[in-house]
């Protein structure tokens, strides 16, 4: 086992979250189903355990103090259980209580349950990533989730979870923006998303950018944080461009992303524009706002 | 709006473009049986395949039109006939049959009376006890009439509650005796094979609306995914009450799948617009940030 997370103390913490919230009913049948994966370690009660949870817990957000979200944090750096669902949270208790003696063997009992799971199954699989026993391990099923057209579980894989920033290689984390781009995904929501950004990432997009521009549509405005650091002689001209689309959430985009680049043609065009460029260096304006007014409006 | 509910269809094989008439004539919600696929599967990994579809990529598929999609787990009756491969599908059943959305154990029974069949058949029947689901029976298309007598006897012999089963692919033959028994009654409106719209007006005239229940079993074949608001339709149009209409093309289907305590009104009656493409359910059928098609169009768009 590798010691990035204390599985007993998280074991204890989703406990606390669900005792507070959910009927004495279902931490009864939880409490039972816990005694039995532990005692008979057999991997079908485990799966059985995992689906008939639906039955006792509901898809209602977690309520979180202020406290608690700093303590998922000691847990794990950037694990969000406010992002949970009660439900997942039940799924993800039991499976902490799955063992195996070698990693191997839990591996595969874990990738025959995700090859079973329903949609919700594979969201709450997927979200547990970061606090899973064997996490490197995960690697290929984590990537493998990022294969999926439903929305709901890309999203468990790439947003507000710690795993892909700390696992994936460069063209793992590449394919997961592009196409959290293309699927119109909330990009703030995905962890260290700055401290992963790379030259290679930043010209596929500019690349992409281009490709809709051709076909008279649009980019979402977030696309423009992860070229920022990157401008360049070559892209300079792009960044030109979104300014004089006259969209002001475009035109916010293009000069937060220049406020993160050290080119002086970049620096410049936020004098230009004082506006909208002060508010910019006064950090009235973010990546976070700027996603959420494109997502759901202002 | 009216509301309906198909309670049989495979709308693995059917396209966007029925979703979208589906929806607007009225479907609100679908239960797509566990069946075979027109090609025989010879591993089990198909199976597995399939049945993830069933609880996954289909589950959403429908709900990106606004469609609450249920389905039924089981081994269908042709298919039991490849023995080593059914027994592998037996040990494969138990990890679906308790997920989310399961609303019975189906669609089972017989297809050409083998005794293979009959032994896979009983096992279900013992699988839908032990998790307390409701069964489908799928009744043959050649000897019907002893196949479905034969099916509720077996049924019966097993301990199985007549009120959890429903039987579907009824006729005017086999009506009375499922009734009688005390079964659901389904009707398929299938063209050519199974029937039509008309002659199940005369059955709901004749029979009245209890425990009857209309469905499409909308496939592959030459099928109508529309069969059930096209037959509500024309009951309308031949004088059949509004509250008939409603037992049997809503209501009735509710009542009988609810009883596995996995579909609630609620599912669709909770307003939750259809067109969340941005915020929940990026698109992927709409791939792209395309606009979701709302009315037809004469070209293409962008």
């Amino acid at each position: 086992m590798n010691n990035s997370i204390d599985i007993e103390k998280t074991k204890n913490f989703l406990f606390e979250l669900l005792e507070q919230q959910s009927e004495t009913k279902s931490i009864e049948w939880l409490l039972q189903q816990k005694d039995k994966i532990e005692k008979e370690g057999s991997y079908l009660k485990f799966y059985m355990a995992f689906g008939q949870a639906s039955r006792f817990f509901k898809k209602t957000l977690l309520k979180i103090s202020e406290n608690q979200k700093e303590f998922a944090y000691t847990l794990k750096e950037g694990f969000s259980p406010q992002t949970w669902d009660q439900l997942q949270t039940a799924r993800s208790y039991l499976l902490l209580h799955f063992e195996e003696k070698e990693a191997s063997s839990w591996v595969n009992a874990l990738n025959k349950l995700f090859e079973t799971a329903d949609m919700h199954e594979q969201q709450s699989l997927y979200a547990a990533l970061p606090i899973m026993p064997y996490q490197l391990e995960m690697k290929e099923r984590a990537i493998e989730g990022l294969r999926t057209n439903i929305s709901s579980v890309f999203d468990a894989v790439a947003l507000n979870n710690p795993y892909p920033a700390e696992y994936f290689d460069e063209r793992a984390w590449n394919q997961m923006v592009l196409k959290a781009i293309f699927m119109q995904r909330p990009l703030y929501q995905i962890q260290n998303a700055d401290e992963r950004a790379n030259p290679t990432l930043a010209k596929i997009l500019v690349d992409f950018a281009h490709e809709r521009w051709a076909a008279g549509r649009t980019v979402m405005p977030e696309l423009w944080r992860f070229v920022g650091p990157f401008i360049n002689e070559e892209n300079i001209s792009d960044i030109e461009k979104v300014l004089q689309t006259g969209d002001p959430i475009q035109q916010k985009a293009a000069l937060l992303a220049c406020s993160s680049s050290d080119f002086a043609p970049a620096k410049k065009l936020i004098d230009q524009n004082p506006e909208m460029g002060n508010a910019v260096l006064n950090e009235e304006i973010t990546w976070e706002l700027i996603g959420e007014e494109f997502q759901y409006g202002k | 709006m009216e509301m309906f509910i198909d309670p049989h269809i495979h709308v693995v094989s059917r396209t966007t473009d029925d979703y979208e008439a589906m929806r607007k004539a009225g479907i609100v919600a679908i239960i797509e049986p566990a069946f075979w696929l027109g090609q025989p599967r010879t591993e089990v990994g198909s199976f597995k395949d399939y049945f993830s579809t069933l609880v996954g990529w289909e589950r959403f598929r429908a709900k990106q039109f606004g469609i609450v999609h249920y389905c039924t787990m089981g081994l269908n009756s042709k298919e039991a006939n490849n023995i080593p491969l059914a027994e592998e599908v037996m040990e494969l059943l138990p990890l679906y049959v308790g997920k989310e959305g399961v609303v019975a154990i189906g669609e089972i029974g017989y297809d050409d009376q083998t005794e293979a069949e009959d032994r896979f058949y009983r096992l279900q029947l013992e699988l839908a006890k032990e998790v307390n689901l409701p069964v489908l029976i799928h009744t043959p298309h050649r000897d019907k009439k002893k196949g479905t007598t034969r099916s509720m006897d077996v049924s019966e012999e097993h301990g199985v509650d007549p009120g959890m089963v429903i039987v579907d692919h009824n006729n005017e033959e086999t009506v009375k005796e499922v009734l009688d028994r005390g079964y659901w009654a389904a009707f398929t409106i299938y063209p050519h094979t199974k029937m039509g719209s008309e002659r199940m007006v005369e059955i709901v005239k004749q029979y009245g609306p209890e425990r009857i229940i209309v469905d499409s079993a909308a496939d592959w074949g030459i099928s109508d995914p529309l069969a059930v608001p096209k037959t509500a339709a024309l009951m309308r149009k031949m004088g059949i009450p509004e509250e008939h209409i409603r037992m049997t093309c809503y209501q009735n289907a509710l009542t009988a799948y609810s009883q596995s305590g996995q579909m609630d009104e609620l599912d669709w009656l909770r307003p939750e617009p259809i067109d969340q493409r941005q915020r929940q359910f990026g698109n992927s059928v709409l791939r792209g940030g395309q606009e979701p098609k709302v009315e037809g169009s004469d070209f293409v768009e962008n």
